[in-house]
C-alpha cells in the first residue's frame, strides 16, 4: 500500500491541488484594483460564463476538436497498423521514428506551418511553379490551416494507443476467421476492428481532450473566424483581468468536456464492445 | 503467448523470467518494485529542483538599511550628492533599451556598479517586480500600467530636489494623464502607432488616412492588433471620437464599424513584423518602431501617423517601494533626464523622449523623420491611450468579445 504513495501523491500534488484552486479562485470576484478577492465567494462566475456570447467560440473549439480527432484516427489507424504487422524487426525504431517531432518544440512545429502556408511559402509557390495556379492560394489564417496544424501535432497522441492495441491483437485469431471463410475486409470489420477498440477509444480521448483546449495552434495559424473558447478565457485573464470569471469559464469547459467524454465512453463500450 | 515474437523480445522474457527465479519473487512482487523504482525515479528530479530553489535567498533579505523612499526622504542632501553613497544599482529593462554610454557616463560619474537584467514582454516585468520592486531598483513601466502600480504601492515617491534635471521635460510631459505632475514617475520614451504598408503591393498608391484598412481592395490582406485598446482606439480616432471614450453609443458605432470591416481583415496579430515580412499581409495597423524590423526585409516599407489622428503611448523610468538603492536609483533617473543622456538613448532606440532639450544632440535623420518626430501640430493630435476604469473597461471588452467571437 505504501507504493502507492509516489503515484498518489504526485497526481495530488499536481492534479488535485492546482484544480481546487482554480475552483477557490472562480468561486471569488475582481477587486477594484484587479486582485481576487475571496471577500465574499458565491457561484456568481458560474453563471455568467453561461453567457451565449461564448457560444460561437465554443462550437468552434468543438468543431476543430472534433474534425482533428477524425483525421487522426484515419491517418493513425493505417499508420500503427502497417507498422505492427509489416514492421518486423524495425518496429520500435519506427515508433521512435513517429514520435521524433514530439522532441522539436511544439510552437516551432506550428511555426514551420506558417513558412509552408503564407502566400509566399512553399506550398504557393511550388503550386505557381509547376503552373497550376497563377496567384497565391490563402491557406494561412483559415480553418484549413488550423485544422492541418492542430491535426499534424495531435497524429502522435493517436498513432500511439493504436499501435499497443494493434500490436496486442493475436494474429492467430485473425487467421482463424480467413480461415471460416471471412474476405479481407470482413476479417477487418468483424476481428481486428472491435478487438481494437479499446485502442481507438483511448487514442479518441488522448486526441479529443487536449484539441479541445489547444490555444496555441488556432492562435497562430487561424484568423478571425477561427476564435476558440481557450482564446476568450485567455483574455478573460490577462485583457480583462478577471481571474475568477476566467477560472470559472475555464471550469465550465473543463465539466463539459468531462461529461461529454464519460456519456461517449459509455455509449461506445455498450453498443460496439457490449454488442460483440 | 503465441509465437509470432521476434528474437528481440524472446531474450527479455527470459531476463525477466531469469530475474525472478532467482530472486523467488512472484509476478505480482515484480511489478510492485518496477512501479517504486519509476515514480521514485520521475520525483528524484522535482524534489531536487525544490530544494535548490529553497536555498535561494529572499530579495528582501538582501536589501540595504535605507529607509524606503515613499515616505519623506529625511537622508537626501539638497545638491545632487557625487559619488553616490549608494554603490550599486539593478537595472530591469528590455533588451536594447539603454544606450551603454548612458550607463557608463554615470558609473563614471557616481562611482557606482550597475547591473542590468531583462525580460522580454511586459507582463514576464510585472511578474518580476511583484509587489514592491523585488531586487530592482529601475524599471520602465508602461504608462498605461502605471496609475495601478501607484494605487497598489509598488511604485515610489520621487524626491524632486534629487531631480534637477526635470526641467528638461518638454510642457507637454510635465502633468500626464496616468502621472499628474510626474509625482512618481519620469516619462522615458514615446511612440506612435500607426498604419503600415508595403507601397509595392498597393500598386504604388499612397494612403494617408486610416479608412485605408477598410479598403475592400486589399481584402484579406489586412491585419490589425491583436490589443483591444489599440483597435477601438485606432477606430474611435478616426470617428471623431477620443480614443479614451466611456461613451457606450460611441463604443458601438466603433463596434459597427470594426464589424464592417472583419471579413476583410486576415488576422489579429500582435507579430506584425512575421506578418508583413511574409508577404500575406499588406497593409496593417503597426505599432511604429515594427516598421524599423521590416524594413530589414521591405526597404520600401512605409508608416504613416493617420490624418485623423493617432495613438501615441509611452513608457516611464521610476523606482519603487522595496528598492535596496533607493538614492542611487534617483541620481540614474537625473542622468537619464540630462540632455546629452536622452539624445544618446534616442539614437539607439530610434523614439523621441520627453526631453525638449536633448533635440540639439540627437542624430538629424531621426529629427528629420516626420513618422518618429512629428511636427508639433501633429503631436497635438495624438492621443494617449489611458488606464480605464474597470467599468469602462468592460465595456470596451464586451464589445471586443463579441467582435472576435
Amino acid at each position: 500500500m505504501a507504493l502507492l504513495l509516489p503515484g498518489v501523491g504526485w497526481l495530488v500534488l499536481f492534479f488535485v491541488v492546482p484544480l481546487a484552486f482554480i475552483f477557490i479562485v472562480s468561486l471569488g470576484s475582481r477587486d477594484v484594483l484587479d486582485r481576487v478577492s475571496l471577500a465574499s465567494p458565491s457561484l456568481d462566475n458560474y453563471f455568467k460564463a453561461f453567457d451565449p456570447v461564448f457560444l460561437p467560440t465554443f462550437l468552434n473549439s468543438i468543431r476543430y476538436a472534433a474534425i482533428t480527432t477524425v483525421l487522426s484516427l484515419a491517418i493513425g489507424y493505417p499508420i500503427a497498423y502497417w507498422i505492427s504487422r509489416y514492421g518486423g524487426r524495425h518496429k520500435v525504431l519506427l515508433i521512435i521514428l513517429v514520435m521524433l517531432p514530439f522532441w522539436t518544440s511544439y510552437l516551432i512545429r506550428t511555426y514551420s506551418w506558417m513558412i509552408l502556408l503564407r502566400d509566399n511559402g512553399v506550398v504557393n509557390s511550388i503550386l505557381q511553379a509547376v503552373g497550376l495556379t497563377h496567384e497565391p492560394i490563402i491557406l494561412m489564417n483559415t480553418d484549413v490551416s488550423v485544422i492541418l496544424g492542430m491535426t499534424y501535432g495531435f497524429l502522435p497522441f493517436a498513432i500511439l494507443p493504436l499501435f499497443v492495441s494493434i500490436d496486442r491483437l493475436d494474429a492467430n485469431l485473425v487467421a482463424a476467421g480467413r480461415d471460416l471463410y471471412a474476405s479481407g475486409r470482413q476479417a477487418f470489420r468483424h476481428v481486428t476492428l472491435p478487438l481494437t477498440m479499446p485502442g481507438i477509444i483511448a487514442a479518441a480521448l488522448l486526441t479529443f481532450i487536449p484539441a479541445l483546449g489547444d490555444f496555441v495552434t488556432p492562435d497562430l495559424l487561424g484568423g478571425p473566424q477561427t476564435t476558440t473558447i481557450a482564446k476568450n478565457i485567455q483574455e478573460l485573464f490577462l485583457a480583462g483581468r478577471d481571474w475568477p470569471y476566467g477560472a470559472a469559464l475555464g471550469f465550465v469547459l473543463m465539466i463539459v468536456t468531462l461529461g461529454g467524454t464519460l456519456l461517449a465512453l459509455r455509449t461506445l463500450r455498450r453498443e460496439v464492445i457490449g454488442a460483440d | 503467448m503465441s509465437d509470432r515474437h521476434d528474437g528481440s523480445t524472446i531474450d527479455l522474457e527470459k531476463a525477466l523470467v531469469r530475474y525472478m527465479v532467482e530472486r523467488k519473487l512472484s509476478r505480482r512482487e515484480l511489478l510492485e518494485r518496477i512501479a517504486a523504482v519509476g515514480s521514485a525515479a520521475a520525483l528524484a528530479p522535482i524534489i531536487a529542483a525544490c530544494s535548490t530553489a529553497g536555498a535561494t535567498p529572499s530579495p528582501a533579505a538582501s536589501a540595504s538599511a535605507a529607509p524606503p523612499p515613499s515616505a519623506a526622504p529625511t537622508a537626501s542632501p539638497s545638491p545632487t550628492p557625487v559619488p553616490s553613497p549608494e554603490t550599486e544599482l539593478n537595472i530591469l529593462n528590455w533588451t536594447d533599451y539603454l544606450a551603454d554610454e548612458v550607463i557608463k557616463s554615470f558609473e563614471a560619474k557616481y562611482k557606482v556598479k550597475v547591473t542590468q537584467s531583462f525580460f522580454s514582454t511586459t507582463d514576464e516585468m510585472y511578474a518580476k517586480l511583484g509587489d514592491d520592486g523585488g531586487d530592482y531598483d529601475i524599471s520602465f513601466p508602461i504608462s498605461v500600467d502605471v496609475p495601478n502600480m501607484i494605487a497598489k504601492g509598488t511604485i515610489a515617491k520621487l524626491d524632486k530636489s534629487l531631480l534637477t534635471n526635470i526641467k528638461n521635460l518638454g510642457t507637454e510631459w510635465a502633468n500626464p494623464g496616468y502621472d499628474l505632475g510626474n509625482t512618481y514617475s519620469v516619462p522615458y520614451m514615446w511612440w506612435t502607432t500607426g498604419v503600415g504598408y508595403d507601397p509595392a503591393r498597393l500598386g504604388g498608391e499612397a494612403p494617408t488616412s486610416s479608412k485605408a484598412l477598410w479598403d475592400k481592395r486589399w481584402s484579406q490582406h489586412i491585419s490589425m492588433l491583436d490589443d483591444w485598446q489599440e483597435v477601438f482606439g485606432l477606430t474611435l480616432i478616426q470617428l471623431g471620437h477620443s480614443a479614451n471614450t466611456d461613451d457606450a453609443a460611441e463604443l458601438d458605432e466603433a463596434l459597427a464599424l470594426l464589424k464592417e470591416q472583419k471579413p476583410l481583415v486576415r488576422t489579429y496579430s500582435t507579430d506584425t513584423i512575421g506578418t508583413m515580412t511574409s508577404g500575406d499581409i499588406w497593409i496593417g495597423h503597426i505599432w511604429g518602431a515594427d516598421r524599423f524590423a521590416i524594413q530589414e526585409t521591405i526597404p520600401d516599407f512605409a508608416y504613416f501617423i493617420p490624418e485623423e489622428g493617432g495613438v501615441k503611448g509611452s513608457d516611464t523610468v521610476a523606482t519603487f517601494s522595496g528598492s535596496p538603492h533607493p538614492i542611487a536609483a534617483q541620481l540614474f533617473i537625473n542622468h537619464l533626464l540630462d540632455a546629452e543622456q536622452s539624445a544618446a538613448n534616442t539614437n539607439l532606440i530610434y523614439y523621441m523622449g520627453p526631453n525638449a532639450a536633448a533635440k540639439e544632440f540627437i542624430d538629424p535623420a531621426i529629427l528629420d523623420d516626420p513618422t518618429i518626430n512629428p511636427d508639433q501640430e501633429i503631436v497635438d493630435k495624438l492621443e494617449e491611450l489611458l488606464a480605464l476604469d474597470q467599468a469602462v473597461r468592460d465595456e470596451y471588452l464586451s464589445r471586443w468579445q463579441e467582435l472576435r467571437g
